[in-house]
């Protein structure tokens, strides 16, 4: 399949082409990803599957601008990362990326409102703390504003990070294994919730996951394999 | 987004976290230490300054220890006064005093304020006491039993107590005087028929005018005094006294500096422990789009925050300590110091601030270098920094303090040195401590096995705590043991009939009269050594200071009249080392006859002196060399004819100069004596003084007491400092206790989980903080031991001797210190339920 062209497609949010990540290890070099290509347009879902070890999160990051590739190029939002320091990329993220990680990343010293209001903070918003209540609410955790996560469920504390992730209306959000800590029925829950406010803030959202049911969510599924990708067909 | 608003928010989330209260803990410390010395030392220099020409007494001084007769013209003000020591005795009690006698003028520059209370304000009044009246230090009352208003004989002269000296010019410069003062009349020196031929006076001649004026009569001056002479300008004088205080205070300061130094380690613990612990964090934020600029402000201003905050609270304690201090350095001056002044207190918390960056910047550096991909992978560590660069710049700030400190490029060498070779020291004692906890950790069972086996798997930290809080308690210990055991161990030394009074100023026509006393009364004295005061100003025909090099010409034995005397017995406690003594000689004796003005000496290549072989190595001198000696306006030579070693602690009458018999007979002379008075028989003391006024009677009992509170003063002094330091030390246990306490809380866990109940916890953690108490006392015991015995043998030629309540003491002070402070920062780990832990921890 012939690697897409990203000048062609001003509509992709992400795109890579021919990416390579590599790693030094005792024994020589390990080959994470080899010459991976994929282009994502504004709104849709891509569900990034594989078996454990097959490289889903070190390509998720490197999409996400959260670290460099080896070979290949990346473009976020029409910036081509490459090109960027991570200062540059880290203004890249302000304000337009979100992210849901599987260990759910709240800040323990903060509440439930305080840890949606922080990258509010960052980005110098106005009527940040609006905002936070609002998408707390949205989350249906209003009542939780004052909690602290050691006072939250795993399920709860995942719905916090979800709506910090969307908090600040980002065009894309990143999602890491978003249910990998939580039970089945929560899990479910969890997804149901992010698929909603995904479809209500019309964001692009690429996410991780060896779960079946959630891949099935997405529209398009990227299959990995010994760091390898193909496309395994569309919802 | 305001970084610095956002750094600000966090830190206030998170003031309740163990690393940010140790860091505080260790600054307030370390900032306390440093501000304390600080504050005293800036109040002493300021009172030296603002007192200016009030110190002296004078715009010009010059001291002599002989009547000057003439003096260049000038149009200044004159004051004259004498100075000397003698007894002032009221009934049965007798002390020996510093009298000085002034004229109406005394002082030209300068307050003398006098109280009708001790220790009362006073009010300005010329220093010179009514007639038949004196003025005294507030000290000598209760030594007297004598209140304002008493009688007090004065050799053969009876005084009135009008009133008590509440200030005087240059009242700080005497701070550790050993005998109170006197104000008396100059004119009623005569009446008390105490100063003899041959006594030891110094004569202080004040000047005041002009500036213009004085400089041209110093200029005029200078080249008629010898070097027993002494020329001092008011500025001189304070800068002669500020130098002595300053090398004091810069010794003082690094002692101090020593505290902040070991919370330095604290703080640098407690900052890797919260970076530690937000590498998370900070990766997180740069998912949010944190830059490295703003990752820096965020934490950056964090640190900055609770700097200023230590720091401050540090001042306001070393403020509260300082005035203890200066209590203990300066009692009955201290409320005479300026207030507080604004400088120490900015030199503190700069001083905060840079520790601060020293020890917390390296793991800040860390913690903004954290990659975001950490958010995915928790196991990335941050980007390594090169650990030179850490070190590097930690090290030179941390010079830089100690440079700042010390003033002084060898001073920071030494200091450096003897921190580095002693934290070698302590690691390596403490690695042998751990040894000796391994065997016993081997024969052990139960919580106390599984707590040993705790200290011994977090090696490091425990190495650092052993070392901290060993040297915090042997410097302590070590100050305890010189306060208690130099003095009185060189007491035990001497025999028990050493002489305990000495007999000074004795006229010739008393000799045999006290002889008589002090037969009849059945006491042994020491012989009658006959006394006349010279100064060496000749070597074989030179000027003395002509053969010596550059740096040894101002020798305090040039500078002084020396005590000339003359034996055919060689004194006991007195060895030949070089020649042979002199014996029985006939030298120069005035023949029947000699016309009337003839002098009373001649010189007499034949004459023979003895020199003190300490003497003789100062001044370059061997056998056969001849010292030429003025002896008031005559000069004499006398040949070296045998070098002694003396044992000046023998309580005896001791010469670096003896003259064989013939040569200075004809002088008019005092004599001095040193005598053993039992116990049972000091009730005669007071009568030998009504006999004998004019005689002073050192009692060394009483030196030595006044001696021992000097040093007790000193010695407390530092003692608060060390309590400083001893307080440094538990922060760095607490410190490292903190940055394990994940790893604890783990191994809790898994404890409980499979069985173990609280108190077995409990008691592993008590073991543990008990036993590592126990260590760094048993450590610290050894080494005050070592340390003391070497002070008391090399230092002071004493016997070393073992303290075996030391090695109770310590170690009990260790467990309970490292105890405590142990089980209240871990405790809770005994407490948390299991399931609790186990979310916190995942």
């Amino acid at each position: 399949m012939t690697p897409p062209d990203p000048t062609q497609f001003p509509a992709d949010v992400v795109a890579a082409r021919g990416l390579s990540q590599r790693v030094a290890t005792g024994e020589g070099t390990l080959d994470i990803l080899t010459d991976v290509s994929l282009a994502v347009k504004a709104g849709e879902t891509l569900a990034i599957v594989g078996a454990s070890g097959s490289g889903k999160s070190t390509l998720l990051g490197l999409l996400a601008g959260l670290d460099q590739a080896s070979s290949g190029e990346v473009w976020l939002l029409g910036e081509r990362l490459n090109e960027l320091d991570e200062d540059a990329r880290a203004r890249l993220r302000a304000r337009r990326v979100g992210f849901v990680f599987q260990s759910f990343q709240l800040l323990p010293a903060l509440t439930a409102l305080e840890n949606i209001l922080l990258p509010l903070e960052l980005s110098g918003e106005s009527g940040a703390r609006e905002r936070a209540a609002h998408w707390l609410d949205q989350v249906g955790l209003g009542a939780r504003a004052g909690h602290y996560p050691r006072q939250l469920s795993g399920g709860e504390q995942q719905r916090v990070a979800i709506a910090r992730a969307f908090a600040t209306d980002p065009s894309v959000v990143f999602a890491d294994e978003p249910t990998g800590n939580l039970d089945a029925d929560t899990g479910a829950r969890i997804i149901d919730l992010l698929f909603a406010l995904n479809a209500s803030a019309r964001t692009t959202l690429i996410l991780v996951t060896h779960d079946n049911a959630l891949a099935s969510r997405c529209r398009r599924r990227l299959q990995l394999t010994a760091g390898r990708a193909h496309e395994a067909g569309q919802a | 987004m305001n970084f610095l608003r956002l750094g600000l928010w966090l830190l206030k989330r998170e003031r309740s976290s163990g690393e940010w209260r140790v860091l505080l803990l260790a600054l307030v410390i370390g900032v306390g230490s440093v501000s304390t010395t600080g504050f005293l030392g800036d109040r002493l220099q300021r009172a030296m300054s603002e007192q200016g020409a009030g110190f002296l007494g004078a715009d010009l001084l010059v001291t002599s220890p002989r009547p000057i007769e003439s003096w260049p013209d000038a149009a200044l003000t004159t004051s004259h006064a004498l100075e000397f020591s003698s007894m002032v005795a009221r009934g049965d009690a007798f002390q020996l005093a510093t009298l000085r006698a002034v004229d109406s003028a005394y002082p030209l520059r300068g307050t003398v304020r006098i109280a009708r209370q001790p220790f009362g304000a006073g009010e300005a009044r010329p220093a010179q006491p009514p007639p038949g009246a004196v003025y005294v230090d507030p000290g000598l009352l209760p030594l007297l039993e004598a209140k304002v208003g008493d009688s007090v004989q004065i050799g053969d002269a009876h005084f009135i107590i009008a009133g008590v000296i509440a200030e005087e010019p240059g009242q700080l410069g005497g701070v550790f005087g050993l005998a109170p003062r006197v104000f008396m009349r100059a004119d009623e020196v005569g009446q008390t028929r105490i100063l003899l031929p041959g006594s030891r006076v110094t004569y202080l001649y004040q000047f005041a005018g002009e500036a213009e004026a004085l400089a041209v009569f110093a200029a005029a001056l200078k080249p008629r005094l010898d070097r027993t002479q002494r020329l001092i300008g008011s500025r001189e004088g304070v800068e002669t006294l500020r130098g002595a205080f300053a090398n004091a205070e810069r010794y003082i300061q690094l002692t101090a500096l020593v505290s902040l130094l070991l919370a330095v380690a604290a703080i640098a613990i407690a900052a890797r422990r919260h970076a530690l612990r937000h590498y998370d964090q900070a990766a997180l934020l740069r998912c949010f789009g944190a830059t490295t600029a703003q990752l820096r402000v965020l934490y950056g201003i964090q640190l900055l925050v609770l700097g200023l905050i230590g720091s401050t609270i540090g001042v306001v304690i070393g403020a509260f300590a300082q005035q203890a201090l200066a209590g203990l350095v300066l009692p009955g001056a201290a409320a005479r110091l300026p207030a507080l002044g604004s400088a120490p207190v900015i030199a503190a918390i700069a001083s905060g601030l840079l520790a601060t960056a020293a020890a917390a910047l390296p793991a800040l550096l860390r913690l903004i270098r954290v990659s975001p991909l950490r958010v995915l992978r928790r196991d990335l560590p941050p980007l390594p920094l090169a650990a030179w660069i850490s070190l590097v710049f930690s090290g030179t700030v941390l010079l830089a303090l100690t440079a700042w400190y010390a003033g002084d490029v060898k001073l920071v060498a030494l200091f450096v040195g003897a921190l580095l070779a002693l934290a070698l020291v302590l690691a390596l004692l403490a690695q042998l401590a751990l040894l000796l906890g391994r065997q016993v950790q081997r024969m052990a069972a139960g919580p106390l096995r599984f707590g040993l086996a705790q200290l011994l798997r977090h090696r490091l930290d425990s190495t650092l705590q052993l070392g901290a809080f060993t040297l915090a308690l042997f410097l302590v210990a070590l100050l305890a043991l010189v306060r208690s055991d130099l003095i009185d161990g060189w007491q035990q030394q001497l025999p028990p009939d050493a002489p305990n009074f000495f007999l000074v100023n004795i006229a010739p026509h008393q000799e045999q009269a006290v002889a008589d006393f002090l037969r009849g009364h059945r006491l042994q004295a020491s012989a009658l050594y006959p006394m006349v005061r010279g100064r060496v100003v000749e070597k074989n025909g030179q000027p003395i200071e002509s053969t010596l090099p550059e740096g040894d010409r101002d020798s305090p034995t040039l500078r002084r009249e020396l005590n000339l005397t003359w034996t055919a017995t060689l004194p006991p406690n007195n060895s030949v080392v070089a020649g042979r003594w002199h014996g029985e000689q006939r030298g120069n004796v005035p023949e029947k006859g000699t016309p009337a003005g003839a002098p009373l000496l001649r010189s007499d290549p034949s004459a023979e002196i003895s020199v003190e072989s300490g003497m003789a190595e100062r001044l370059g001198l061997g056998l056969d060399d001849t010292l030429g000696f003025r002896v008031g306006d005559q000069t004499l030579s006398a040949r070296i004819t045998s070098i002694r070693s003396v044992k000046w602690d023998s309580m005896q009458p001791n010469f670096f100069v003896i003259f064989a018999p013939g040569q200075l007979d004809a002088l008019p002379a005092s004599a001095i004596a040193s005598v053993f008075v039992p116990p049972e028989a000091t009730a005669m003391m007071p009568q030998f003084v009504r006999s004998f006024p004019g005689i002073t009677v050192l009692a060394l009992d009483k030196l030595i007491a006044n001696i021992q509170a000097v040093f007790d003063q000193v010695i407390g002094a530092i003692q608060l400092l060390l309590g400083f330091l001893l307080a440094a030390g538990v922060a760095v246990v607490v410190a490292t206790l903190l940055a394990s306490l994940d790893a604890r809380q783990q191994e809790s866990v898994l404890m409980r989980t499979l069985g173990a109940q609280r108190a077995y916890l409990a008691k592993s953690l008590w073991s543990e903080f008990l036993a590592l108490g126990l260590l760094a006392g048993l450590l610290a015991s050894v080494c005050a031991e070592i340390a003391m015995a070497l002070i008391a043998g090399r230092l002071f030629d004493l016997a070393p001797q073992l303290h075996p309540w030391l090695w109770g003491v310590l170690p009990l002070a260790g467990a309970g210190l490292i105890g405590s402070a142990g089980w209240l920062t871990t405790q809770h780990v005994t407490r948390v339920p299991p399931m609790q832990s186990i979310r916190a921890l995942s």
